[in-house]
């Protein structure tokens, strides 16, 4: 667990792939040119000594993933989000069942998500019920801008995706994650508009959206969307790394999702592997609201706002329990193999004058 | 604006590069509503007779064509408005589609025609952006009217006319600046507060370009659906406006820090 000025805090790292972008899964010019451009996002916003070369970006397997996430104890758990682009990648880039290696070997460590796409249609929704019967999938992480043929992207507020909205909902996969970010070459920057979002998020009110990348580029119409919509999230993916090169800029996107969404509405993740949980979790927790922004907007970066953020707002949705958690991660395989077991140790809260 | 000057040299009758410079200062990034001058995308002007080249650069190479497209129109568009230029002709250098928008834009094509693959509609993309600039230039129009004293109410229900500078009532300037200060009446004109005029300015010709005011006696703050400002609202509405600000600095912040990214990447390939 993250140790906070003596404090522990669980941090539930709410956005992870385990993804294959060496050169014989590409089947297609825009999965070079995907990876390419996750390579710049990684290299603009990593410490310089902290940043990774071509190769090992592409592959980085599951054991040093594992190591990333858990072995300083930056993050206790990770959700895996899949992105499938199976018109890029040959074998997919990085969707549920090559997620599974890890979730299904260290399942109380991971939450593995699913996916659905609505342009499948009767063997979308078969293809969903088969994920839930294999895997139990809490959630789906949907990739609007994603190519299918001659399609260029969906929208969630189409009725087809509607009809899989329903099949979730009658399932129990009440997650919803969609990818709503910054542009990634080569895809379609109005197919990550987040306006779609509103329609959806009304019409189905049990369901969670946990917007992804709080909509930036379009930040403005996220925040006014989930000011009305009680059933939407913010995932701070993305806007987090700001903490470590523009912390006045992170400050002000933070005080911002705080004023509109409340602190029980944002989610911490790190994106890995486009972003290390491994340093960027301390930025974030070490990170300031200027003193200007807190007087301004009237919200605070406490230790009550960071344990929510970084962990109990994701355990709330995926219905983990905390205190659970430590006790099982005491001695689990992990703990043992990074030594991390007096992480875990104090199972009660400690006296306030220890 | 400068007066154009003939450039040195040749003695052509072309204009100087600092009017061309001048012109081009009025060209936006339109996601991030701030000149391409000031964020020095601009890497060359080259003045020959009374024909002009720029050369410019985004900070991606992937940065959208659409806003790619309409910075390149612009940059032709404005420099063709100086006098003394026959014909400006554009040059969009690293960049995914350079190609084709660099001989679009100089082969007068339209949107569509460059780009038959596109499926958006650069014209909606343009609205959608100028909105969300005259959200936030109304932001810092209304800081400084706030910051002149003004309250709420009042400001809810000013007009196009009350920006009006009348002869008889010139332009004031405060003591400690030069900055033009416009003299706005209120309390019906029992009290006259000079507001600065720039960010007035700024919002009105976005105001304008949107088509939310056309009028004088148009309300001149909306909401950012469009609609005159209840005073109830005033607060929720002014929030928004921030919130359209920092959507926009945020996208600058990606938009820098990839920059960057890239311009270390071309000096380490240069030291190779």
């Amino acid at each position: 667990m993250y140790q906070h000025d003596g404090e522990d805090v669980f941090v539930i790292d709410a956005h992870v792939h385990l993804w294959d972008a060496r050169e014989d899964n590409i089947v297609h010019e825009g999965g070079e040119e995907f990876i390419q451009c996750f390579y710049d996002y990684h290299t603009t916003f990593t410490p310089e000594e902290r940043q990774w070369d071509m190769s090992e970006y592409r592959h980085y397997g599951a054991d040093r993933m594992v190591e990333d996430l858990f072995g300083n104890a930056a993050a206790d758990m990770g959700i895996f989000q899949p992105t499938y682009l199976t018109d890029f990648y040959d074998e997919g880039f990085n969707t549920t069942h090559q997620n599974a290696e890890l979730a299904t070997e260290y399942p109380e460590r991971f939450v593995l998500n699913g996916t659905f796409d609505p342009r499948d249609g009767d063997d979308g929704i078969e293809y969903l019920e088969e994920l839930h019967e294999t895997y139990d999938i809490p959630g789906v992480k949907l990739y609007t801008a994603e190519w299918r043929g001659d399609s260029k992207g969906w929208r969630l507020d189409d009725e087809e995706a509607f009809r899989f909205l329903e099949k979730c909902q009658e399932l129990g996969i009440e997650n919803i994650h969609p990818h709503k970010g910054p542009t990634i070459r080569p895809l379609n920057r109005d197919a990550f508009d987040v306006k779609d979002v509103d329609d959806a998020a009304s019409s189905f009110p049990e369901l969670n959206f946990v917007v992804e990348h709080v909509g930036l580029p379009r930040l403005d119409d996220f925040c006014w969307i989930a000011a009305q919509e009680p059933n939407v999230y913010g995932g701070l993916a993305v806007a987090a790394p700001f903490a470590q090169n523009r912390p006045g800029k992170f400050s002000e996107i933070l005080s911002e999702l705080l004023w509109w969404l409340g602190e029980d509405r944002v989610l911490f993740g790190s994106d890995y592997a486009i972003w290390n949980p491994d340093w960027l979790v301390e930025e974030v927790m070490e990170a300031e609201l200027t003193p200007e922004h807190r007087a301004e907007y009237g919200v605070e970066w406490d230790l009550e706002t960071k344990r929510k953020v970084m962990g109990e707002n994701a355990a709330e949705l995926y219905d983990i329990d905390i205190e659970e958690k430590r006790r099982t991660f005491q001695d689990d395989e992990i703990s043992q193999q990074f030594d991390l077991g007096d992480h875990y140790a104090s199972e009660e809260p400690a006296a306030a004058d220890d | 604006m400068s007066t154009p000057e003939p450039t040195d040299g040749a003695g052509s009758e072309g204009p100087d590069r600092a009017a061309v410079r001048d012109r081009l200062d009025r060209v936006t990034d339109p996601e991030l509503d701030r000149s391409i001058v000031e964020l020095e995308y601009v890497d060359a002007i080259e003045v020959d007779g009374d024909r002009v080249t720029v050369r410019f650069t985004l900070p991606t190479a992937w940065c959208s064509p659409a806003f790619a497209w309409m910075m390149a129109i612009d940059a032709r568009d404005e420099v063709e408005t100086l006098p003394n230029v026959a014909d400006a002709r554009i040059v969009l250098r690293e960049h995914m589609h350079e190609r084709e928008i660099t001989r679009g834009v100089n082969q007068r094509l339209s949107f569509a025609e460059a780009f038959p693959d596109a499926d958006g509609d650069v014209a909606a993309v343009r609205v959608e952006l100028d909105r969300k600039a005259r959200i936030a230039r109304q932001y810092d129009a209304i800081e400084a009217l706030l910051e002149a004293g003004l309250g709420p109410g009042t400001i809810v229900d000013l007009t196009v006319a009350d920006l009006d500078r009348p002869a008889d009532r010139a332009a004031v300037s405060a003591a400690d600046d030069d900055a033009e200060r416009i003299p706005i009446a209120v309390q019906g004109e029992a009290v006259v507060v000079p507001v600065p005029a720039v960010p007035l300015d700024r919002y009105l010709e976005k105001a304008r370009t949107t088509g939310v005011v056309s009028d004088s006696d148009d309300v001149l703050f909306r909401t950012p659906e469009g609609d005159p400002i209840d005073a109830g609202s005033f607060d929720l509405v002014h929030r928004r406006g921030r919130l359209a600000k920092v959507n926009m600095s945020s996208q600058g912040g990606i938009c820098d820090g990839l920059r960057e990214a890239r311009e270390r990447r071309f000096e380490e390939a240069g030291d190779d």
